[in-house]
């Protein structure tokens, strides 16, 4: 009877046997087939997954530490469409909390402005308290709908995400420049230092699955700057800008401190300025991008404060002393144009310090025809008229200074660019090149970065000088003779208690075909102190004003008003006071 | 003893004897089995929790760190200048005129000088990396031994 059935038994053993064998081999070609491999790899695509880690954008100092750009977190608000239970709750309750117009939002919710559209985007930066009051209201909203149904603000989203923020709003903001919602900066130091700044974002493959969690890497975040501007001194200066502004009725300005050692830009103001926390309405307050920052960006005919640097330059030529005299007739003719003074009028004999005091364009155009064209542009060329100084912000123009050889330049040249027509600099230019003047000789490279912080370390930017264009001897007579002029002018641009030297400037604004507008001026001074220590030097520049044209009557008082609060805000005591502590 | 002879041969060759046998060692690796898989699952669930934890320790670094700048951009503001400016004159304080300072010598003074932000080096304040333990699978771990040049004979001598 066993044997009778052995058989079925093995017959069914074989039958299994066989359907295991051809499941192991299905199992196999399935595991080595073509699809196989397209699975495999779809797999380990979802197995890690990309991410780039973005490093906070580094902050922005002053040199007293206070913070002028930094980071906080705002919220982007849309509204998933699909998800949406009531659209006029949702609309009716963002135009309470975040003042958006609530018949566009409602329309926008229910007529999506591009087909298909499943998330409409509310606002960009919603701050955290608008946020974080939506979210309590649809989180009400949720509790107070009935069991099972979904509330009424059901549909709102909220993403956060860092923004720049500006906390002083438009102080500096010719300095800073700004940043898009792309993170990109632009303009001032955002644009100069944009690499630094923003760091370097890291791609990193992070596992999906925990067991394989793995180290982030170290991202270093973007560098802080330091800047060497001082802020009390720049509002001081924006004050005082616009306050000359109103007063002058000027259409723009430009005021410039600078620390003539160094080269550290302590202040920088010009107009217009707009609100870094609305950069969106850049195109509201400039025309063009110049016009961001004048003091580096828009070159003019400065007129008589490049007097100071043909006499510069005619002195350490030893073209002529302090003493020399010169007969001024009231005209001087020049490679066949006749060169008049500011009154037309006939100064008689003169020193060199009268011709600098009552500003002669007949005297300087006399001196530069004594000095030649090579010593006279081989200075004017050394002082930098014509180069960028680097300064360390974007869109520095270089100005122009026409030179023998160029197509446009005439023989007239030579004695109108002795006091500053026909060439077109930048008042930083101006400033930098002054500062050799003030600076025993040496010539600064005007910086506004004072250190930068990376990785809990600080490096500080030293300072870099462009040369020695004249004698440090010529340099101390020139600025002597300068706060002479100003003395014996009773100028009013003199500081009760500091002595300081500084040249006044007028310029008449040329026309198209070389003609000049006879009604407008550029009105400027430059001027530093105290002379036998300068700390500071300042640049004014008005442009036409209409209460006066001249520069004596509108940017001299403007540099008067500005020294006397630059020696308050730096410490600067009286010239007796400080020769008292110095003999003590 | 003929009769303890004729037991211990009848216990040999009892057919339940050999099924115990069969029974016990498998058993025995079916224990084994267990136990290798129980240790496997108990290592990955502290990975997986490890892993977990230093995603949310990220996380929270991540929020502590937006907090702080919202928090500095929040006191920059209340102290910028025209805040400042205008408490000032709410207290009673006007902008001071160069006549109406006075100067005092003051011994060791020393004028003030730009910031200094930075702390210094603090390379010790680094987290460490994670170690081996925490994100190595059993069978890593066995594999690392199994490949480890410090068991390989010839590093061994």
């Amino acid at each position: 009877m066993r044997q009778q059935y052995a058989w079925r038994s093995k017959f069914l053993m074989s039958v299994l046997g066989l359907l295991a064998f051809l499941v192991v081999v299905q199992i196999v070609r399935i595991q080595n087939s073509e699809e196989a491999a397209i699975f495999r790899q779809r797999a380990l695509n979802y197995a890690t997954e990309s991410k780039t880690f973005y490093p906070d954008r580094g902050n922005i100092y002053d040199r007293n530490g206070h913070l002028l750009a930094g980071n906080k977190t705002v919220y982007e608000v849309g509204v998933n469409l699909n998800d949406v239970k009531d659209a006029n709750a949702i609309a009716m309750t963002l135009s309470v909390q975040l003042g958006v117009d609530y018949a566009e939002t409602l329309n926008n919710i229910i007529n999506p402005p591009i087909p298909d559209l499943v998330y409409l985007v509310i606002t960009k930066s919603a701050s955290v308290e608008d946020a974080v009051a939506l979210q309590q209201l649809q989180l009400t909203m949720q509790e107070q709908a009935p069991a099972g149904t979904s509330g009424s603000l059901t549909g709102l989203e909220f993403t956060a995400h860092p923004q720049r923020d500006y906390p002083e709003g438009a102080l500096a903001s010719n300095i800073i420049g700004f940043v898009n919602r792309a993170g990109r900066g632009y303009f001032g130091v955002e644009e100069k230092y944009n690499d630094l700044l923003a760091g370097n974002p890291v791609q990193v493959l992070v596992p999906t699955d925990p067991n394989k969690a793995e180290d982030i890497p170290h991202i270093p975040d973007g560098t802080n700057l330091v800047l060497t501007i001082n802020r009390d001194l720049q509002a001081a200066a924006e004050e005082t800008l616009d306050g000359a502004l109103f007063t002058y009725g000027a259409q723009g300005g430009t005021i410039i401190v600078m620390n003539p050692r160094n080269g550290e830009v302590l202040a920088m103001a010009v107009t217009p300025r707009m609100d870094l926390n609305r950069f969106w309405d850049y195109e509201v307050v400039y025309q063009n991008a110049s016009e961001f920052n004048r003091a580096i960006s828009v070159p003019y005919e400065p007129g008589s404060v490049t007097k100071i640097l043909t006499m510069a330059a005619a002195l350490d030529s030893g073209t002529v002393s302090p003493t020399t005299t010169f007969l001024d007739t009231g005209s001087i003719l020049i490679g066949g144009v006749t060169i008049k003074n500011w009154n037309e009028e006939a100064w008689g004999l003169q020193d060199m310090t009268g011709c600098l005091q009552h500003s002669l364009n007949v005297c300087m155009a006399w001196i530069s025809t004594q000095m030649g064209t090579q010593t006279f542009y081989g200075y004017m060329n050394r002082f930098g008229l014509g180069h960028l100084t680097n300064i360390d912000m974007a869109g520095e123009s270089a100005g122009r200074l026409k030179v023998p050889g160029d197509e446009d330049w005439y023989p007239v040249d030579l004695g109108t660019n002795a006091f500053g027509q026909g060439v077109a600099s930048t008042p930083i230019q101006l400033l930098a090149a002054a500062s050799s003047i003030a600076n025993d000789g040496r010539m600064i490279s005007p910086h506004i970065l004072y250190s930068m912080l990376r990785e809990d370390r600080q490096y500080n930017a030293s300072a870099q000088y462009a040369g020695a264009p004249i004698s440090s001897e010529t340099a101390r007579t020139l600025s002597n003779m300068l706060a002479t002029s100003l003395e014996n002018e009773a100028s009013l641009a003199l500081v009760s208690g500091y002595r300081m030297a500084g040249k006044t400037g007028t310029a008449q604004i040329p026309m198209p075909y070389g003609y000049y507008d006879s009604t407008r001026t550029n009105a400027s001074f430059i001027g530093w102190g105290p002379v036998d220590d300068p700390q500071f030097m300042i640049y004014v520049w008005l442009e036409s004003p209409s209460s006066s044209i001249w520069g004596s009557e509108t940017a001299a008082p403007v540099f008067s008003e500005m020294a006397q609060k630059t020696v308050i805000l730096l410490n600067v005591p009286p010239d007796s006071v400080r020769q008292q502590l110095v003999l003590k | 003893m003929q009769n303890i002879n004729h037991f211990v041969h009848a216990y040999r060759i009892a057919p339940w004897r050999i099924q115990r046998q069969w029974i016990g060692n498998t058993l025995l690796v079916v224990v084994g089995f267990a136990m290798v898989a129980a240790l496997y699952l108990y290592v990955t669930a502290r990975a997986a929790i490890a892993g977990r934890e230093i995603q949310d320790l990220t996380a929270s670094t991540r929020i502590s760190q937006q907090a702080s700048a919202d928090l500095q951009t929040r006191f920059a503001a209340l102290t910028s200048t025209s805040v400042m400016e205008e408490r000032a004159l709410a207290l009673g304080f006007e902008p001071i005129k160069p006549g109406r300072m006075e100067y005092i010598v003051v011994a060791g003074y020393m004028p003030p000088q730009p910031v200094i932000l930075s702390n210094g080096p603090q390379s010790g304040l680094r987290a460490p990396s994670i170690p081996p333990e925490y994100n190595q699978s059993l069978l890593d771990w066995m594999d690392e031994q199994v490949h480890s040049p410090y068991v390989r004979g010839g590093l061994q001598q």
